[in-house]
C-alpha cells in the first residue's frame, strides 16, 4: 500500500474501513463463542447455564437475583494486565511488519530481571524500587527482543523463527538460574527468595491479583501507540512496516528501526513479567509466567493497531480466562474452551479476506491489517 | 559404558522418530512455499485422534485397533493440513497467523475432548515403536526421491522458489501447494500418533510439548533438505537422550561455577545451534525464495 492510495481514499471508504475495524473483531468473538456453544451443546451441557456462569465468573455480575461481587471482576482485571502488556508489545512490532512471537521469552527474562533487582536492595524508597524493578524487567525483555531485531536486521533471520528459538532459550536459562544461582537456599522449590517488601505492588481488592500493574499496563499501551502515531520514530516504524524499499529510499536506517522496534516491543513484554513478580508472587518461580506471551498474539490480532482496540481485546481475553476458571468449577465444562475461543478469534481476525468476497475486499483488508505481515503485498492494480 | 552408549543410541532414535516424521512434513510444505508453524497442531491432533480411534476399536484386538489409530491420525492430519492450505492459499491469511490459529485450535479442542470424553484417562495397547522407527528411517529417502527425481517434486520446488516462474511454465501453484501441505499434515500427525500410540500408550494434554517447533528447527537446521532435516532431528534427539541419560545416571560436570550437564542447559543447546545456523555466514540456511509470500494475483 502506498501512501498515495491511502490519501486518495474517499471519506466514504474510510468510514467503511472504520466500521469494518469495529465489526470484524465483534464478528470474530461472536463466531468463537458460537463454536464453543456448539462444542458444549453437542457434549450435552446446558449451554445457557454454562455461558451465564462464564459471564458471572468474568464480571461478578449476577442478574437474577441481582448481585455484584467485586472479586471475580478484580481477578479478570488481574488477568488483563499481563495480556495488555504482551498484546501491546506484539501490536507495536506489527506496525513495523515484525511478528514478535517472542513476547513469551521476553516476559520470562523481564520477570527474572525484575526479581533480581527486587531482591538486590531492601532499603530503597518504595516507588523508586518499584520503578527500578520495572525498568530492569523492561530492559531484560527489550534486550532479548533486540537480539531478534539484530538478527533480522543484519542477518535476515526471520523474526518468527528466531523468537521461537529465543523463547526456549529464555525459558531454559530462567529455569537454570532459578534452580542454581538464584535459587532460594534451603528450599526444595525452584524459586528465588522474596523481593523487598517495599517493591510489592499491593492488591486493590484484597486476595485478588489486581494491582497498580494494570495502570502501568494501560499507560504502557497508550505510550506505545503515542510513539507510533506522533513521533518521528513512529513514522519511521510505520514506513518500514509498509515497505523496506520506501523506507530505504527515504533515507531511514532500516536495520536500526527494526532493532529499536523489537527492543521496545520486548520492553513492553518484559514489563509484563516484572508486574507479575512485583504484584503476584513477589519472587520468580519457575513457570510462573504462564502463557501470557502467546496469548498476547491473540490480543494483538483481535485488537488491531489502536491502543483502545488492544485494551478491549485484553479485557475480553482476561475476562474469558478468569471466567472459564470459575465456569469450570461450577459446571465441570473443561476450561480449555477458552483456548478454542482464542483459536477461532485468531483464525477469523487473522484472515485478510473471505475468498467469496473477491479481490476488492482483500485490498480493503490489507489496508486494515497492514502490519500483520509487512511482507510483500499483492500488486495494487 | 557400552550399556550407556547403547541406551543413548536407542534414546536418540526414539526421540528423533516423531521429529523426523514431522520434519518431513515441514520440508514438503516449506519447499512448496508455505510456512508451517502448524506442525505442532498437526502432531497434537494426530496424537489425540490416534489414541481415540485405537480406544474405540480396542475390542477388535490390538492389530485392528493399532491400524485404526494410524488411519484416524492420517485422516485428521490430512484435514488439518487442508485447513492450513485453505487458509493460507484461499483466504490469503498470513502463514504464521494461520499456523498459530491451528495450533490453538488443536490444543483447545484436544484438551476439551480429552477431559470431556476421558475424565479418567485411557490406556491403549498401541503399536510397537519399531514400526514408526522403520517408517522414519525410510521416509527421508522417499521424500528426497520425491523432490529430486519425480515430476511432481520438480513442480513443488519450482512453486516454492518462484510461483510466477512456475506459472509461466504452465504449473499452477495452488494444487501443488494444497497437496504438499495436506501431506505435511499427514506426516506430522503420524509423528503425533507415535507419541500417543507407541511412546505413551495414552494421551496427555499438550503431549506434543513443542515438538512441532523443534521439527521446524530441524528443517531449518537441515537447510530444507530431507536428509539434512533428518540429521537435524537426530541431532536434537541426541540432546534429549543425553539429558535423560545424564539425569538417570546422576552424572554431573561442573566447571567455572556452571553445571554443564544440567538438563536445562543441554535443552537450550539445539535452539542456540539453530539460531547460529540461521545467522551464520558459512553454511547459512537459505529458505525457499517464495516461502511465506502470498500467491501472486492471477
Amino acid at each position: 500500500m502506498t501512501a498515495d492510495t491511502a490519501t486518495n481514499a474517499s471519506d466514504n471508504e474510510a468510514k467503511k474501513a472504520l466500521l469494518r475495524a469495529v465489526l470484524r473483531p465483534i464478528g470474530a468473538v461472536s463466531l468463537g463463542l458460537l463454536v464453543v456453544a456448539l462444542f458444549i451443546g453437542l457434549s450435552g451441557y446446558n449451554v445457557p447455564q454454562v455461558f451465564s456462569s462464564l459471564f458471572i465468573g468474568a464480571t461478578g455480575l449476577q442478574l437474577a437475583p441481582f448481585k455484584v461481587d467485586p472479586f471475580p471482576l478484580a481477578q479478570s482485571l488481574a488477568q488483563t494486565a499481563p495480556l495488555l502488556f504482551t498484546g501491546a508489545a506484539i501490536a507495536f512490532a506489527l506496525r513495523a511488519g515484525l511478528f514478535n512471537i517472542g513476547a513469551q521469552g521476553q516476559m520470562v527474562v523481564g520477570a527474572v530481571a525484575a526479581a533480581v533487582v527486587g531482591i538486590w536492595n531492601p532499603t530503597l524508597f518504595g516507588p523508586v524500587h518499584i520503578a527500578l524493578c520495572l525498568l530492569a524487567g523492561g530492559l531484560g525483555g527489550g534486550l532479548l527482543g533486540a537480539v531478534a531485531g539484530l538478527l533480522k536486521a543484519y542477518r535476515h533471520v526471520h523474526e518468527v523463527l528466531s523468537t521461537i528459538m529465543l523463547n526456549y532459550i529464555a525459558a531454559d536459562a530462567a529455569d537454570y538460574l532459578v534452580t542454581h544461582g538464584l535459587k532460594e537456599r534451603h528450599s526444595m522449590a525452584p524459586q528465588t527468595v522474596k523481593i523487598a517488601q517495599a517493591a510489592y505492588l499491593h492488591p486493590f481488592v484484597s486476595g485478588s491479583g489486581l494491582n497498580a500493574g494494570l495502570l502501568v499496563a494501560i499507560a504502557a499501551a497508550v505510550g506505545a501507540s503515542l510513539i507510533v502515531k506522533y513521533t518521528s520514530l513512529g513514522f519511521r516504524i510505520r514506513t518500514v512496516g509498509e515497505s523496506h524499499d520506501a523506507a530505504t529510499a527515504a533515507g531511514y536506517n532500516v536495520p536500526w528501526v527494526l532493532t529499536v522496534t523489537m527492543f521496545i516491543s520486548g520492553f513492553l513484554a518484559g514489563l509484563a513479567g516484572a508486574v507479575l513478580v512485583l504484584g503476584l508472587e513477589h519472587r520468580y518461580i519457575k513457570d510462573m509466567t504462564g502463557e501470557y506471551g502467546f496469548d498476547g498474539i491473540s490480543v494483538a490480532l483481535l485488537g488491531g493497531a489502536s491502543s483502545v482496540g488492544v485494551t478491549v481485546a485484553a479485557l475480553f481475553f482476561g475476562g474469558l480466562t478468569s471466567g472459564a476458571g470459575y465456569m469450570s468449577l461450577q459446571t465441570n465444562v473443561p476450561d480449555s474452551i477458552a483456548i478454542v475461543v482464542q483459536a477461532v478469534v485468531v483464525l477469523f481476525a487473522g484472515a485478510r479476506a473471505v475468498p467469496w468476497r473477491g479481490r476488492r475486499f482483500a485490498r480493503a483488508n490489507t489496508l486494515l491489517f497492514t502490519g500483520v505481515t509487512g511482507r510483500e503485498e499483492p500488486p495494487v492494480e | 559404558m557400552s550399556e550407556m552408549i547403547q541406551s543413548l543410541i536407542w534414546g536418540t532414535l526414539y526421540y528423533a522418530t516423531p521429529l523426523t516424521l514431522a520434519a518431513m512434513g515441514g520440508v514438503l510444505s516449506e519447499k512448496a512455499g508455505v510456512v508451517n508453524i502448524a506442525l505442532e497442531g498437526f502432531i497434537l491432533s494426530g496424537a489425540f485422534t490416534g489414541v481415540c480411534a485405537a480406544d474405540i476399536t480396542s475390542q477388535y484386538g490390538a492389530v485392528i485397533s493399532g491400524i485404526a489409530g494410524v488411519i484416524a491420525a492420517i485422516v485428521v492430519g490430512a484435514l488439518m493440513g487442508l485447513l492450513h492450505a485453505f487458509l493460507t492459499q484461499k483466504t490469503r491469511m498470513d502463514h504464521v497467523v494461520s499456523g498459530l490459529g491451528i495450533n490453538l485450535l488443536a490444543s483447545g479442542a484436544t484438551q476439551y475432548l480429552y477431559l470431556h470424553v476421558y475424565p479418567q484417562g485411557l490406556t491403549v495397547t498401541g503399536i510397537p515403536r519399531w514400526m514408526f522407527l522403520l517408517a522414519a528411517a525410510i521416509l527421508p529417502f522417499a521424500v528426497q526421491w520425491l523432490l529430486i527425481r519425480t515430476h511432481w517434486g520438480l513442480k513443488l520446488r519450482a512453486v516454492g522458489e518462484s510461483p510466477e516462474g512456475a506459472f509461466m511454465a504452465g504449473v499452477s501453484a495452488l494444487p501443488v501447494r494444497i497437496a504438499a501441505v495436506t501431506l505435511s499434515g499427514v506426516l506430522a500427525a503420524l509423528g503425533g500418533a507415535y507419541l500417543s500410540l507407541a511412546d505413551d500408550h495414552n494421551f496427555s494434554t499438550d503431549v506434543s510439548a513443542g515438538k512441532g517447533y523443534i521439527a521446524l528447527a530441524a528443517v531449518i537446521f537441515g537447510k530444507w533438505n530431507p536428509l539434512g532435516a533428518t540429521g537435524g532431528a537426530l541431532f536434537f534427539g541426541f540432546f534429549y537422550a543425553l539429558q535423560t541419560e545424564l539425569q538417570i545416571r546422576h552424572i554431573e560436570a561442573n566447571f567455572l561455577g556452571i553445571s554443564w550437564t544440567n538438563s536445562f542447559l543441554l535443552d537450550m543447546l539445539p535452539y542456540v545451534m539453530t539460531i547460529v545456523a540461521l545467522a551464520s555466514v558459512i553454511g547459512r540456511a537459505v529458505p525457499p525464495a517464495s516461502l511465506g509470500k502470498e500467491e501472486p494475483a492471477e
